[in-house]
Parts: structure tokens; sequence; C-alpha cells
């Protein structure tokens, strides 16, 4: 697992300072207030000096105490606040989408795998195949088209299609956590929370719609391949409804490889989330990485990467654990 | 019985096989209706530049942008502006009829997504393969950097490829290409590993065939189901990827017939004229689709439990 | 004479399985009846339809399975007739199935307490009157012996005033899966109700599964080749644990086996099944005696007697017909070392040359 992280690392240090279009690193570690005479203890404490294989050793130093320079387009702030300020919105709207994914995509997992090759299955499988279809950015604007614009040009109630909260409620609740959702539910303010609510459907959905057919599928694979098997034939034949057969000796049989998937989804919409935040201006992570990779803000890209890698990490670890709980066949 | 007479067997097996796939296949209503799409927009790709002149991507007629004049749909202020002759789709920001614009795209895109998948395919399937058959260090290592690939979100490898190596068509295939080989490894690395501790193997050894011919000649054949499926499948992907990646700016220039380039003239002008966004996306999803639904029905029909 | 003492009567049942390549003809109109308290032997080789027979019984056959004619009689109603949900009441309270492996017959998820209790759980009836008849009188448990006894009688226990609490049915529930462990000769019942099928061993999981069938206190038991994955000195364990059954419990069992010498342990009757019919059927000792059918005799021969040298180990000659293109009328025939020109016309009619010993063969006479 460190290996893993250590090699990620070493990948993008050499790919944003190793390659010969990479830009000077000095530049990321000065703001506009830092004094010309300054510049060259800078250079030596970061070792730009160095040739860079030593380079990689002081930037792996400065990675642990946490100083990752500054990002000048973000109005110059030291670069880990940048990405740690945003990083709630990102992991909320993360949450919001494995929700999502999970309450529509199981369903329709178990309908079609309950239905094989009937009208439901037909239909589910085309739900939930052009959800993966669909181009993140492509279906995020259509929501906005359909559900702001439309909506509002024909005089329905609609929802918002940026950011993360009205602009006008943005102080109104403690920063506790950084997500609006939360924030507004530990605040006890009801306004603050359906607002942050809002703002958080059409992206979340947005997100899900892609993933909850990869779920389905998936499920409505494990499901078929268990209730092949000898011990649901057992099962029926002590006489047990329907019902049980499937919710109590199918479902957890089944479930094992949908958990390993969603575990891996939720890592994976952290990092991915991207388009879907730069189309609903999301103030997240996602969104502040393409910005950086447009400008070039190499230490923003190579932190973005390593936590998104991390956090892939982790929740394979995860994944494994939640194996212990469902499979007690796997010990350790 | 003699290499021809085997060889003649084997033959007619497969070919017993193919039939009984399509068979399966033709069952299933959906994967029909898929495949129709699909090669409705293979046919639609190889005839596109006799349809439509190419050198429309390059006119620039900036006085008849955003155009939509279509009696039955209003779509908003910008579309009532200008002139006359109809584009059946309206035209994009730069005055291009975007019907004829989404014909030219077609070709590139799938010629893009083909060149990728097979790349990434042959790639990922020959370094498993061997990899895995092998054993020992060298398999220690690939699963090593195949992991290290696995936890970098595609789109963000892509993304800071491509912003590094520049913005050529050429370098945008290979930035793809870079991120889609890994799940080949790891498919064909469950394959081989299932095989190679079978008894025919060791049969095989035994009567002193090398390695090479018993990694290509039987347990690649053996393992093809899969990679079918994940074949098919990743068309639809890539197509999402690499229109992605145009989508975002990264496209050389606006003059390449692409349909994610061309999707995303229409970001600032999504309410007034969604049809930009609208019709170039919906064709990436058809596509998408068509081959998502092929792929999906061949899984079903492959998985080897369930053929009689 | 036997009428009133018949549990089952299986009358000329025909089924095809469906598949890509043709109509597999798996059965092709079975026929044999089944006594009460008795224990009937199928037996036959892999493919000629013994467990198909069973499954029909309980309907429990895959989706391309289609039943071309006949009855199954069951306490005189045909099962044929009835709707999948009455079937499923019926599997519940009067049908137990065991099952051949069971490593992957029972559910490798969840621990052999659940999957025994579901099954008493399913009569939340017959629970409670266990509850009131352990209230009334005042024992500490009820025992599976007395829970066997009250089958059929719970009417006359409960009143429409009892009051049983969900905890204490399931307690009742628990206490029953504790003893029915026991009378399967499982020691440490507790601790097996609380592990999982990978934890115990191959004899013991088959005693699990009888006991998960005793739960249901069936009129009719299903063996289906509950030795067959199991070592030859478990085969001998669970066989002595079935005939010790057989005298206890009230069911009638159909034992389906492929190994003559399983049936001939255990078995009243054997019935030998050859390609989808039944081709002779008697008691145990006649059988070995007297075979009649040229397949059983075939079958006899091929069991090499250990106390006679032999030179050369018997066999019957051809192979197994293909069920899509059966041969016609006798479906031996073309095995067969007496064949007539009349065998392959059509099916012989089954008739009893002899008191007790049915056979369907032309060499006796079809009067």
């Amino acid at each position: 697992m460190i290996f893993v992280l250590l090699g990620v690392s070493v990948i993008v240090f050499i790919v944003s300072r190793g390659v010969p279009s990479a830009i000077n690193p000095l530049g990321q570690y000065i703001t506009p207030k830092t004094r010309p005479e300054d510049i060259q203890q800078i250079i030596k404490m970061h070792g730009f000096d160095q040739p860079l294989p030593i380079q990689y050793f002081y930037w792996l130093r400065d990675a642990f105490q946490g100083d990752w320079g500054y990002s000048f387009w973000a109005q110059g702030l030291p670069t880990n606040e940048v990405f740690f300020s945003r990083f709630p919105y990102t992991i909320e709207l993360s949450i919001a989408s494995v929700i999502l994914t999970v309450a529509i995509g199981l369903p329709l997992g178990i309908i079609s795998a309950l239905k094989n090759n009937k009208i439901p299955d037909h239909i589910s499988r085309i739900i939930a195949l052009t959800g993966y279809s669909t181009p993140a950015y492509w279906f995020g604007f259509i929501l906005q088209l359909v559900f702001f614009y439309y909506f509002f040009l024909w005089g329905l109630p609609h929802l918002p299609s940026s950011l993360a909260i009205s602009p006008i409620l943005e102080r109104a609740v403690p920063q506790v956590t950084s997500m609006p959702v939360l924030d507004g539910i530990l605040a006890g303010n009801l306004n603050y929370t359906l607002d942050a609510i809002a703002h958080l459907i059409l992206p979340a959905f947005s997100l899900a719609f892609i993933s909850l057919g990869y779920l389905a599928r998936i499920i409505r694979a494990s499901m078929l391949e268990v209730l092949r098997q000898d011990y649901i034939i057992m099962a029926r034949s002590k006489g047990l409804t329907e019902r049980v057969v499937i919710y109590r000796h199918a479902l957890k049989n089944a479930l094992i490889p949908a958990v390993t998937l969603t575990g891996l989804f939720f890592a994976g919409l952290l990092g991915g989330a991207m388009i879907t935040e730069y189309v609903f201006s999301w103030p997240g992570v996602g969104r502040a990485s393409l910005m950086a990779i447009s400008q070039n803000d190499t230490n923003f890209i190579m932190l973005y990467t390593l936590i998104t890698a991390a956090i892939i990490v982790v929740a394979n670890l995860i994944v494994d654990i939640a194996y212990l709980f469902l499979d007690p066949r796997i010990k350790y | 019985m003699t290499n021809k007479e085997t060889r003649t067997s084997e033959l007619q097996a497969t070919i017993a096989d193919i039939k009984y796939t399509l068979h399966l296949l033709r069952q299933n209503p959906l994967v029909v209706i898929g495949s129709g799409i699909a090669i409705f927009f293979i046919l639609l790709a190889l005839v596109a530049n006799l349809i439509v002149n190419p050198a429309v991507a390059n006119q620039f007629n900036f006085s008849r942008s955003y155009l939509w004049n279509n009696p039955i749909i209003s779509w908003g202020p910008l579309a009532r502006t200008g002139g006359p002759p109809a584009q059946p789709l309206g035209t994009d920001g730069y005055g291009r009829d975007l019907l004829q614009m989404m014909i030219l795209a077609i070709p590139l895109d799938l010629r893009t997504a083909f060149i990728i998948v097979a790349g990434a395919a042959l790639f990922g399937i020959i370094l498993g393969a061997i990899a895995s058959y092998a054993g020992g260090i060298i398999d220690e290592a690939v699963l090593r950097v195949t992991d290290i690939f696995f936890a970098f979100p595609s789109l963000v490898l892509a993304l800071v490829f491509a912003a590094l190596f520049g913005r050529t068509l050429d370098t945008l295939t290979l930035a793809v290409l870079f991120v889609w080989w890994p799940p080949y490894v790891r498919l064909i690395r469950g394959q081989v590993l299932a095989e190679k501790e079978k008894t025919y193997v060791e049969a095989l050894r035994a009567m002193g065939a090398g390695h090479l011919r018993i990694l290509f000649r039987h347990i690649l054949p053996n393992s093809i189901y899969p990679l079918i499926v994940q074949i098919t499948l990743d068309i639809g992907g890539v197509i999402l990827t690499f229109s992605a990646l145009m989508f975002l700016g990264f496209s050389p220039t606006p003059a390449i017939p692409e349909l994610g380039n061309l999707a995303s003239d229409g970001i600032t002008h999504v309410f007034d004229a969604p049809w930009l966004i609208l019709f170039p996306g919906l064709t990436i999803v058809l596509i998408s689709l068509a081959f998502n639904l092929v792929g999906d029905g061949l899984r079903d029909v492959l998985d080897p439990r369930l053929r009689r | 004479m036997k009428q009133n003492n018949l549990i089952l009567e299986v009358k000329d049942l025909r089924l095809d399985f469906n598949t890509y390549r043709g109509a597999v003809k798996a059965l092709n109109g079975v026929n044999f009846k089944l006594y009460k308290h008795e224990v009937l032997g199928l037996v036959g080789e892999s493919g000629c339809g013994k467990s198909v027979t069973a499954l029909t019984i309980i309907n429990l056959l895959p989706e391309n399975a289609e039943v071309k004619g006949g009855e199954i009689l069951f306490k005189e109603e045909d099962l044929l007739k009835k709707s999948k949900e009455q079937i499923r009441t019926m599997r519940a309270e009067e049908f137990a199935t065991v099952f051949q492996d069971p490593m992957t017959f029972l559910n490798p998820v969840l621990n052999i307490g659940t999957q025994l209790e579901e099954s008493f759980m399913l009569e939340k009836k017959a629970l409670k009157a266990a509850v009131v008849a352990q209230r009334s009188q005042g024992k500490a448990n009820i025992n599976y012996s007395e829970f066997l006894a009250m089958k059929g009688k719970e009417d006359t226990i409960l009143t429409n005033e009892t009051k049983v609490s969900g905890k204490e049915i399931k307690k009742m529930a628990q206490n029953l899966c504790a003893d029915v462990l026991r009378m399967v000769k499982l020691p440490d019942p507790e601790r097996i109700l609380r592990q999982y099928p990978f934890e115990l061993s191959g004899g013991m999981r088959q005693r699990c599964m009888i006991a998960m069938a005793l739960a249901r206190r069936p009129s009719l038991f299903i063996a289906d080749e509950i030795t067959t994955a199991l070592d030859v000195t478990i085969q001998a364990q669970i066989l002595h644990l079935m005939r010790e059954l057989r005298d206890t419990i009230d069911a009638s069992t159909l034992m389906i086996t492929h190994d003559l010498a399983v049936a001939a342990e255990i078995a009243n009757r054997i019935a030998v099944m050859y390609a989808g019919n039944v081709v002779e059927l008697t008691e145990t000792r006649e059988i070995f005696r007297r075979p009649l059918h040229p397949y059983t005799q075939l079958l006899m021969k091929a069991i090499p007697n250990v106390a006679k040298p032999v030179e050369k180990l018997e066999s019957i000659p051809g192979t197994v017909p293909d069920l899509i293109n059966p041969p016609t009328g006798c479906r031996f025939h073309p095995r067969c070392p007496y064949v007539m020109p009349i065998c392959p016309t059509a099916f012989p009619k089954t008739t009893q040359p002899f008191k007790e010993h049915e056979v369907a063969c032309y060499l006796y006479p079809q009067g």
C-alpha cells in the first residue's frame, strides 16, 4: 500500500518537474509579497539547486510538513489551504451521490435479476446502460437546462444550477464541517439546510446517474450467480417464501462483490467528480484541480493526485475489512 | 488425428460456438437494437467523408453563429436571430452546420476509439499474459505497476499527460491509451492464473510444448470471452473519456470535428443555444449505448456456465 | 388391501427438458407407489431420472422443464394440478428433502442456527401449541419427539384466548433446534447452532441437513444421494442414523441412490430406474434373490463378489442412451442380451409375474 503511494508520488513528481516542459518550481513557493533577497534562501530551502532525484526528497519532506507552496490563481493562498478548504464540498457531493446510487441502483439490479429477460429486466437494463453511456458533462448541463432554465421559464419551482449554497445565505451558519448540509443540520437552521439540499440535488443526481447503472449490472450478475447455487434450491425446498429466500439467503451472498464496487466508487467519485463540479460550479476540489491544471499549478496537481490515490488505497482497505463482516469464511 | 484434421475440427467447433452465440444474442431484443445502432454508426462513419465535404470544418462564418430555424421548437432568444436557410440541427458557434459537423465527427471518434481500445488491449493483454504466466518477480513487478495506475483516477492522469505533452490529436489519443490498459492486465491475469493450474497445461508441458506456444495457442484462446466483452464495453467508455478531454478544453483547435469539441462550444450558451450541447452529446450517448448494449449482452451470453 | 396405506403414487410421469439442442426426454412414464412408514429405494445410474423424479414431486425444477403427462398423487391429491403457492406450503409442512452435497447446499454466510430455526419458524401455530403444552405440563422444555407427536393436533391445544409472545415462540424454536440436533446425534448442539457450515465436517453437515428436514415433521422424506459425497465410514454412520430415524419418525422415505448396496441397507422396497423409466420394483431381498429385468440382472453381475475370485470384471455393454434421441420402445433394448423384435415398438407394460414384484419387460407375459 505504501509502495503504491510512493510510486504514485514518484510518477507525479517526475511528470511535474522532470519533463522538459515543466515550469520552474520556484514560482510556486513565492508570493507577490516575497522579498527578492529571500529568494536565494527559498531556493536553498526547497532544494531547487539540487539534481532532480535529491529534489524529490526535499519535496517529500516539504509534503510531510504540509508546505505545498502557494497557489497564485487562488488569491495566492497556500496550496494546502486551497485544497483542504474545498475538500469538504467534494466529500459532501460524493456522499450524496453514493447514497443516491445505492438507493436507485440496488433495487434496479435486484429487479433485473429476479425478472431476468423479462420486461422489467429490459427496462432496468436500458436505464442502467444509458446511465453509464452518458457523458458526465453533458448530463449535468441537460439537467440544468431542464430543471433550472426551463422550469424557470415555465414558472415552475426550479432547482439552482450552481454553487453549493445560495450566496445570500453563505455565512448564515458557523462552518463546522464545511459541508453545507451537515452544517445546516448541526446549526438547526432549516432554511439553510433546505437550500443546501436544493443545491445538492442536481449535481448529486448527475453523478449518481452514471454510476448507478454500473452498480445495477454488478448486482444483477451477482444475484443471478447466487440464485443458481445449490443452497438456494435447498432454501426453496424448505418451503420458505420467495421473499425470504431472496432477502435472507440470496442477497447477503450477492452483496459481497457489490460492496467492493461501492467502496471503489466512492473513491473514484472523489477523483472523478471533477467534471460534475465544473459543470455545476461546485466549490469542490475537482473544479479547483481543473483550474490548477490549466494554470500549471503543479503543486496543487501533485497534492490532488496524491490525496486521491491515498483515498483509493484506503477505500480498498475498508472494503477488505467490510468483507470480514459479510463473509464469515474470511479470517485474518 | 493429423494436424490438419485437428485444425479443421477445431475450426468447426469454433464455428458451432459462434453460431450458438449468435442464436443466444438474437433472443435478446436489446442486443439486437444495440448492434443495429452500432452498425448504423459504423456504416455512417465509413461514408461520412463522401456525403459531407470535410472542408466544412474549416469554415468559420461568424455571422451565422448559433442559428436555429426550426418552426416547431424555439429554444430561446438567440435562435431567432439570423437568416433563412435552415440547417436541420442549427449552426454552431462558428456558423457551421451542426449536422454536417457531427457527421464528420463520427468517423474521427470511432476511429480514435478503436485505435485506443485496440492499443490498450493489445498492450495490456500481452503484458499481463506474459507476466502472470511467468510468475515470480516479473509478475509482482507488473502487478505493482498496475496497482499504481489503478490508484489514479483515470481522467486526472489523462489530463495531466495531455497538459504536459501538448495538445495534438495524437498526444490526446496516447493519453487515453496510457490510462486504459491496466484493466486488461488484471483481466488477463485472472484468466491466465486460473488456466495455468489446469491439467491440460501440465499435459502440454509433458508433451514438450514451449511456454510461448502454450500461452498463445492454448491459454489465450480459452480466455478470450471476457476480453471480447471488455473490449466492446470499452469502445463505449473510451469515446466518453476522449470526448471529455476535448470538452474540457484540451482540443488543439475548434476546427477538429469531434463530438466533445463541438459540445464544448456550447457551454457558454447552454440556455440560449442548447442544441449545441444537446445533439453532439446525444450522439455520444447513442454510440456509447449501442456498444454497451452489445457488450452487456455478450457478457450475459458468453458466461461459460450459462451455455448449454 | 394396502390402498389406505398409500401415501404417494406416481403414475405415468413424463417430463422433458427444453434445450438448444432439442428436448431431453428425461422421464418416460415413471410409475411407482410409496406406502406409509416404508423406505423405497430409487436406484439407477447417473442420468436415469431419479433425482428429476424427486424434484418433480416437490416442484423444484429448472425453468426449461416441462411436465408432459402423468399424475403425482400425494394423499390422493394430484400435485401437478396444484398452484405454486400450495406446493410451497406443502414443502414447508409435508415434504422434506436432504440433498447430496452438504457443502454447496448449505448457505455459507448463515449459521446453522439460523438455517435450522427458519424451518421451525414457518409453522408459528405449531410453535404456539408447543409453548402452551409446555406451560400446561410445567416442564422445562418440550423435546422433539413430543413436538412430533403434536403434529396435526394443534387446534385441540390452542384456544382463541391463548396468548403467546414472540419471544416465547423464538425460544421454543431455539430449544427445538438444539433438541433436533441431538436427535441426529450431534454433540454440543448449542455450539453448533452458532457455527457456520464451513466450520463443520462433511458428516456433521449432512446430519445438520437431516435435522433441517426433521424440523418440518414431514410425511414424505426425500433423500437424494445423501451419502454419495461422503466417505465410506461416514456413509455407514449416516445410514445407521437413517435406520434409527426410520423407526422413530412418522414419515415415508424415498431413498435415491446409485449404489445398490446403500439401498439394500435401508430400503424396504427397491425400484430400479433406467433412462427415465422404472423397470423393476419389489422388496429388497427379492430383488437380490430373483432379479427379473435384464438390466437389474446385469447390474447384479457387475458387482464384484469379494469372496469369489474373478478374472474379468463384468460390465454392461454399450453406453447410457442419449435422451434427446432415445431408443424407441424399451429404452434398454440396444444393450439388452435378450432383445426381441417387439422391444423397439413400444414401452412394455408393467406386470407382476410374482407377488409384489413388478417388472416392465417383454420377457414376461403382458397380460
